[in-house]
């Protein structure tokens, strides 16, 4: 059976984006909730809807990363906005893939100490995303 | 040793990404090996009528040379980050594989942006480099 080619590229451009958005939503919701003028209940809800967009923002990257490999037929790396895509990439998927199982495991039960660091992770995670998405799409673009 | 949740939550955190990390480079190399393998297949060399080199053919091939891999071969296409194109010793075929295919961790490929007649324009310009 032979494989449409273009049907890689297609799968990583409908998949790739859930992440991306998910790791930012993520990241403005987990944010804003340690403003000091929101109120508890407003902050639950926040801290809710953060845990659930990294959770699923997580098992978002798997379907992009795949997708992304039989693409470029198994290339990691590559050059030039291939390889600053991947240099953003990598790190950003395990970034988020750790973040999303540490929010899981930990739900609401998070001391602030380890809420603090998880919400710089997660805002430089979701630069990173950022940058991979940045020059993915100066891949399409100059390619 | 007792570990608390959040210690707890961040081992297997840190074990889930590694893992995560581990098995895409893992399941890189084998779609890079199943990739490989079909390479070779869909690697058929092109129509003999398309690689015909004219001064028109060469030209447009030297037009499209400049849009997209005179970044990496250099604008004279004497080598930069990619190799040296003047004088190469690999068939037409190769070349034109290699344009649409691209190389493993070398050079991307081009078959999205540029069809067979407009590969076989670059193999055209490539081939009249000496």
């Amino acid at each position: 059976m032979r494989i449409d080619p273009t049907l890689w590229p297609r799968l990583h451009g409908a998949s790739t984006h859930f992440p991306v958005a998910l790791a930012m939503a993520a990241a403005l919701f987990d944010g804003l909730s340690v403003l000091g003028f929101i109120s508890s209940s407003f902050r639950a809800r926040l801290r809710a809807a953060g845990c659930f967009t990294i959770i699923l923002g997580a098992l978002g990257t798997f379907p992009a990363v795949l997708s992304g490999l039989f693409m470029t037929k198994g290339n990691v790396l590559g050059h030039d906005a291939m390889l600053y895509h991947h240099l953003f990439v990598w790190p950003a998927f395990a970034g988020l893939v750790g973040l999303g199982t540490w929010r899981a495991l930990t739900g609401e039960k998070a001391t602030p100490r380890g809420f603090a660091i998880y919400l710089a992770i997660l805002i430089v995670t979701a630069g990173l995303m950022a940058g991979a998405g940045y020059w993915g799409g100066e891949l399409i673009l100059n390619s | 040793m007792h570990l608390s949740l959040q210690q707890r939550a961040l081992a297997v955190s840190l074990l889930t990404a590694t893992l995560s990390l581990g098995g895409a480079f893992l399941a890189a190399r084998s779609i890079g090996a199943i990739a490989g393998s079909s390479l070779k297949l869909d690697a058929a060399p092109l129509p003999p009528a398309m690689l015909v080199p004219t001064q028109q053919l060469v030209a447009q091939g030297a037009q499209f040379f400049g849009q997209s891999c005179g970044d990496c071969h250099g604008d004279d296409a004497h080598g930069d980050e990619g190799p040296d194109l003047h004088n190469i010793a690999i068939s037409d075929a190769r070349i034109a594989a290699n344009i649409k295919h691209g190389v493993k961790g070398e050079m991307p490929s081009f078959a999205r942006k540029y069809q067979d007649p407009q590969i076989a324009a670059l193999v055209a310009y490539v081939r009249s480099l000496r």
